[in-house]
């Protein structure tokens, strides 16, 4: 379950992955999301590493599908993430756009 | 030593009529009749389930399967994601090896097709990272960045990947316990749609509801009056990170490597001793990356080696895989998974397969992978 506490702890840990710069790694394009997220379907998401050798998840945005490629130059920046819970809290969380 | 001495399952795949209790009840009922022992003659029961907590708040288990068995003797849940029926297998022979002179029953079961595809999707999703959680990232969507990674890097195509499920496929038209009965195509696999790309709903396990049970002892007594005897010559289980990102090689599962080559060693058989596998093919690229990180094949040549369908029981090779349909076609009850594909090797070693049986089978092994690869369990057994 995803409380508002929840959501206000990670908000600490997003900040410091910001606006970072990296490369895709791996990537797929989910058809078959869970709950949350089934508004948002079909949706890419991507693995990077970042320019500190940290490797981050996100979702990909303002993407054609011919950019879907390992090796590709991404940066990571705040949008919301999933359906505001329960509580009426919006999640942000961190998604990639291409550079 | 420790030994099987009887198996029993239910039928896996959408059981409307029946709850998770009626099947872990028909299960339990089933494997006490076959060996002909009462609930009274059983010492301890370990459970393998993931999701009944999460989906249907359906916790304390233990006492739900006192209850059923009407006895008060210790019983203990495991829950490892999808290795959940493997980790309770695993507790269970280390119980044994523990205690001497006792009977211990293993059950696993899930019941999953009373919910709508996403909520049992997100359910599943508890046994992946928060992150991956944040993300969107499914199961079936960390096991694509991985087949992803692997087409690409050893330059296969999705077709490399369909000719699992249909050996599989194949494998499960001769099980009427599976899900699945119906053989498939390379072509009906390429034609299916996705769930993640680039693997589609006939890459996939299905979402199914069935429970299996077994008995493992080492009471000498029974030991000597079994016709059906088959030695746990080793359980091993190896763990890894949860996120897949926190990993150092995305085209295999480090921990079915760790747990292979420990089990190997305890067995001190050679890989070419196996001539029956039940491996965790939860997607098709999951297989692949099974056989390689067993050591069964080398690795990125899994690509190849599938297309030569060498694997299938028809076709007579040296090793066959997933004579039970698998997770693909068996069907995926996450918590009876485990016991199943020991299962599934118990009736081939004993000469019970009826239409997949392997003939002169003497050792056969069953690897059952928990999450995107953070829990792997390797038994070998062996008549």
């Amino acid at each position: 379950m995803i409380s508002p506490i929840k959501i206000w702890r990670r908000q600490k840990e997003i900040r410091k992955i910001l606006g970072k710069k990296g490369k895709i790694l791996a990537w797929t394009k989910i058809y078959t999301p869970g709950t949350d997220f089934k508004k948002y379907a079909p949706y890419p998401v991507v693995l990077v590493e970042l320019e500190n050798n940290e490797k981050a998840y996100g979702q990909l945005v303002d993407y054609r599908d011919e950019d879907l490629k390992t090796g590709r130059e991404v940066v990571s920046i705040l949008r919301k993430v999933r359906e505001p819970s329960i509580d009426g809290v919006i999640t942000y969380g961190v998604k990639f756009k291409l550079l | 030593m420790n030994f099987i001495i009887g198996y029993h399952t239910t039928q896996f795949g959408e059981l409307w009529e029946k709850s998770l209790f009626d099947l872990v009840e028909e299960a339990i009922n089933g494997v006490l009749k076959q060996t002909s022992l009462s609930s009274r003659q059983i010492d301890a029961v370990f459970f393998g389930n993931m999701l009944a907590g999460v989906l249907e708040n359906n916790l304390h288990s233990p006492s739900k399967v006192s209850e059923i068995l009407k006895v008060n003797i210790p019983i203990f849940r495991a829950e490892a994601a999808c290795a959940s029926g493997g980790a309770a297998f695993n507790l269970a022979k280390t119980y044994l090896d523990s205690n001497s002179n006792k009977n211990v029953l293993v059950v696993g079961a899930e019941k999953m097709t009373d919910y709508s595809p996403e909520e049992t999707i997100t359910g599943l999703s508890a046994a992946s990272s928060g992150e991956e959680q944040e993300a969107g990232l499914t199961f079936p969507g960390l096991y694509a960045m991985m087949a992803n990674f692997y087409l690409e890097k050893y330059h296969f195509t999705e077709e490399n990947l369909a000719y699992v499920s249909v050996k599989n496929h194949y494998h499960g038209s001769l099980n009427d316990k599976a899900h699945f009965r119906k053989k498939i195509s390379v072509e009906d696999v390429l034609k299916s749609p996705y769930v993640a790309y680039p693997l589609k709903v006939l890459d996939s396990s299905p979402i199914s509801d069935g429970a299996s049970a077994l008995i493992l002892t080492n009471r000498h007594d029974l030991i000597k009056k079994q016709r059906n005897l088959v030695s746990v010559l080793a359980s091993e289980v190896a763990t890894d990170t949860i996120s897949l990102k926190e990993r150092k090689k995305f085209d295999e599962i480090l921990a079915t490597k760790i747990a292979g080559d420990a089990a190997f060693k305890k067995a001190k058989i050679n890989r070419r001793d196996i001539k029956v596998a039940e491996v965790h093919d939860c997607f098709s690229i999951a297989e692949i990356l099974a056989m390689e990180d067993l050591g069964f094949w080398e690795k990125g040549e899994g690509g190849n080696r599938i297309k030569e369908l060498l694997t299938m029981c028809e076709n007579g090779g040296n090793l066959i895989v997933n004579t039970s349909g698998g997770l693909k076609a068996a069907g995926h009850p996450v918590g009876a998974t485990g016991i199943k594909q020991i299962g599934e090797i118990f009736l081939q070693l004993t000469g019970q397969a009826e239409k997949r049986q392997v003939n002169n089978v003497r050792y056969g092994l069953a690897h059952n992978v928990g999450g995107s690869g953070g829990t792997a369990v390797v038994t070998i057994l062996s008549i």
